[in-house]
């Protein structure tokens, strides 16, 4: 990012615009070096880490892609893929499909009490996780809320033990994602909103347009830029559960909900296999970034 | 474009400053050497200054610390600075602390392949066998605790060969508890064998009562472990998990063990919606007074004095007769620093924490001691009453064996998996045990 910042602009190539470059540059070089020792020596060696087997203490031996290839190959392993994919789903994709809902609802008509309504969303998103997991795993509980209000209303044989089944423990976690970052994806969406110009709504009013079809040519073409900013924070979100999962099921029931970050930090700090952990980091930093690549490119396309 | 370059010459730049292989800066040669001439007299060595990292924490902190107060009593010129960490935390550290100049003299390590035998190998721990000659711990220690310290002069075999690690003088065991009220009230006796066990366990089924209070929500596998060692071969579960590839998971009990467990769960001998309770709940309901028995490591119910009279606690004979064999080690191998500058001292210091001396200490703060057949325990205690009798029992019987998941880093993880899958019939008794074999196999193939 720095280095746009410091690029000179076409056409003028001037001594005095040459000159500010390179005071610029000797600007950045103190934040550029710090960047370089706390960020990109750690990522290199993460990289060099991944070609290696190694415990983390004893001399190491070189393994080429072997540790690529037991992530990619390892039933287990490979499976984790899966559960992010599902993890997607209920962090980005149903939040986002929410939010917009509830966007669209909310500016077409202003209702008193609006600030409380998005304070009260927003809230899941400034708290820590650990203690969102911690609630809901107690909601979760076999005897704990939710169970309760099934039988409360007849719905027995939808009462479960809902972290301890293979079928629901990770559309259980999902949802936890979903009411997370669904009040954050609405916030946007509703300064998003605010910012369209409120003659484009006349004019699909004037042509006729009822709320749905002005939902679609007006708002979402106007949401764009708030889009790709939701989906990629939401998607690199799902990409690196780890806290939710680590306090609620540790990956369980058997590996039904094991994430790409809890294998990452079993192998780097339970069981001695840093090559293997650092090439987890390494394809999961590759992909976030390709994600984010995409979306922006996707984004920013007329 | 200009974005790229310059993306690539830092790439570059970084990979230039780490172009050595991870690891090579530590030296596994050299260190491993036991050093001929030591000392065992603390007095001469004058002023010395030792750095303790233990994570120990409660009843087992105020121990340590009261064992520090008395050795440096004894040992004026010593002082010993102690720093605690929390265990997960100690346990992911330990190996850069170790590597650090200023880094602790003596510290608590985890035992097995995860923690010990890294740091072992990686020659960051001292080989103790001079120490272990001259205060004579091959003697008096218990063969079966004595091998969980010790590794082959190569590092692919754990439980043979040279001291890097001590115990101390108490133990933790994995063994039965009872609620005495509810044997008390079901008009039966403490089970005296595994057969006692179910046929008592019926009765409580009957009764209404929650035979066994248990969850497997985050993999608890205490049940199967603590059956396992009544059913297994004591020699050949101990050989197996030292890493004996001619042993396999099907010789030392596991079928029978997984079968057993799996079989009181279908029963209903657990609580409804087990695999939906964690560990901690299923602690505090048992605490709470509800169900009969909990297979439990000692020391982790946090009795209070009040509920201490409440609960025994049985480590019960073998299924086959021949004599009592249990899950067991001490709670921490302790070991010293190859940076160490006074390893005669901290060697001193690890011998006192296997006297009798710092058992009493032990039994006193409710903690079950070993290593000291002598102890006093406070009779109205009837947990810790047992529990030393259990750990009395076992070190009479020669009877430990180590900790399942020590046979492979990865076992830990593989065991409480696959434990949920059987549970829920994903996953059969027979495919269970192969998949032990699997686990501990890979691991071996990539020792040698």
């Amino acid at each position: 990012m720095t280095a746009t910042a410091t690029a000179p602009e076409g056409g003028k190539r001037g001594a005095h615009r040459r000159r500010n470059r390179w005071i610029g540059l000797a600007f950045a070089a103190l934040p550029l070096a710090v960047y370089a020792l706390v960020v990109l020596v750690p990522l290199a060696q993460s990289v060099q880490f991944s070609f290696y087997k190694w415990d983390g203490v004893s001399a190491s031996t070189w393994a080429g892609l072997d540790n690529y290839r037991t992530f990619l190959t390892d039933p287990v392993l490979r499976s984790t893929f899966g559960h992010v994919l599902v993890l997607i789903g209920f962090f980005a994709l149903l939040p986002i499909a929410l939010g917009l809902l509830s966007a669209a609802l909310l500016t077409r008509a202003r209702q008193p009490g609006m600030a409380v309504y998005r304070w009260i969303f927003f809230l899941p998103q400034v708290m820590t996780t650990v203690v969102i997991a911690l609630v809901f795993k107690r909601i979760y509980a076999p005897d704990g809320p939710l169970n309760t209000a099934l039988r409360a209303v007849g719905l027995d044989s939808f009462a479960k033990t809902w972290l301890g089944d293979f079928t629901w423990a990770l559309p259980a976690l999902g949802m936890i994602g979903t009411w997370v970052t669904f009040g954050f994806c609405m916030v946007l969406f509703i300064s998003g909103t605010s910012a369209i110009a409120p003659e484009l709504y006349e004019a699909a009013r004037i042509d006729g347009a009822g709320p749905v079809r002005e939902f679609f040519a007006v708002t979402l073409p106007g949401l764009r830029g708030q889009m790709a900013v939701a989906l990629t924070l939401t998607i690199t979100a799902a990409l690196r559960t780890f806290d939710l999962v680590w306090v609620t099921t540790h990956g369980g029931p058997g590996t039904s909900t094991l994430t790409p970050a809890v294998a990452l930090y079993k192998a780097a700090f339970q069981n001695p296999q840093v090559g293997l952990a650092a090439a987890i980091g390494v394809v999961m930093a590759l992909l976030c970034l390709v994600i984010a690549v995409v979306i922006t490119r996707v984004a920013e396309r007329d | 474009m200009k974005i790229y370059k310059a993306g690539v010459a830092a790439a570059i730049l970084a990979l230039g400053l780490t172009a050595c292989s991870p690891g090579s800066g530590t030296s596994a040669t050299g260190k491993t050497e036991a050093p001929s001439a030591v000392s065992t007299d603390v007095a001469k060595a004058g002023d010395v200054t030792l750095k303790l990292t233990d994570f120990w924490g409660g009843a087992e902190g105020e121990w340590i610390k009261q064992v520090v107060a008395d050795f440096q009593k004894k040992y004026p010129n010593v002082k010993i600075q102690r720093t605690n960490e929390d265990w997960g935390q100690l346990n992911s550290t330990l190996n850069l602390q170790l590597q650090d100049d200023s880094g602790p003299d003596i510290a608590t390590a985890n035992n097995g392949w995860q923690s010990l035998g890294t740091l072992a190998k990686g020659g960051l721990v001292r080989n103790l066998d001079a120490y272990a000659k001259a205060y004579g711990w091959d003697k008096e220690v218990p063969t079966t605790i004595a091998r969980q310290n010790q590794f082959s002069a190569d590092f692919k075999t754990m439980g043979a060969g040279s001291w890097f690690s001590t115990p101390m003088a108490r133990t933790s065991l994995i063994g039965l508890y009872y609620n005495a009220d509810k044997l008390k009230s079901l008009g039966v006796e403490p089970p005296k064998s595994l057969a006692d066990l179910e046929s008592v366990a019926a009765k409580a089924k009957v009764a209404g009562e929650v035979p066994f209070e248990y969850g497997s929500l985050d993999g608890s596998t205490t049940i199967l472990l603590g059956t396992q060692a009544l059913l297994a071969d004591k020699k050949k579960l101990n050989d197996y998990i030292y890493g004996d590839s001619s042993v396999k998971a099907t010789d030392v009990g596991m079928t029978e063990a997984i079968t057993l467990t799996k079989k009181w769960a279908d029963a209903g001998y657990f609580p409804p919606k087990f695999e939906g309770i964690d560990y901690q709940t299923a602690v505090a309901n048992y605490v709470g007074g509800k169900g009969v028995f909990r297979w439990e490591y000692t020391g982790s119910l946090g009795l209070d004095a009040a509920k201490q009279g409440k609960y025994g606690y049985l480590q019960l004979p073998q299924a086959s007769g021949s004599g009592t064999v249990g899950v067991g080690a001490a709670p921490g191998a302790m070991v010293i620093s190859s940076k160490s500058k006074n390893p005669d001292v901290a060697a001193a210091f690890l011998d006192f924490l296997m006297s009798a001396e710092t058992g009493q200490l032990a039994a006193d703060r409710g903690l079950v001691p070993a290593l000291s057949p002598d102890v006093k325990v406070p009779a109205t205690s009837l947990s810790l009453t047992d529990e030393s009798k259990g750990a009395a029992t076992l070190d009479e019987n020669d009877g430990y064996v180590p900790y399942f998941d020590w046979s492979s880093p990865t076992m830990l993880d593989k065991i409480s998996q696959n434990l949920q899958l059987v549970y829920a019939g994903k996953l059969t008794p027979e495919k269970f045990t192969e998949a032990v074999d699997q686990d501990r196999d890979a691991f071996l193939a990539g020792q040698s």
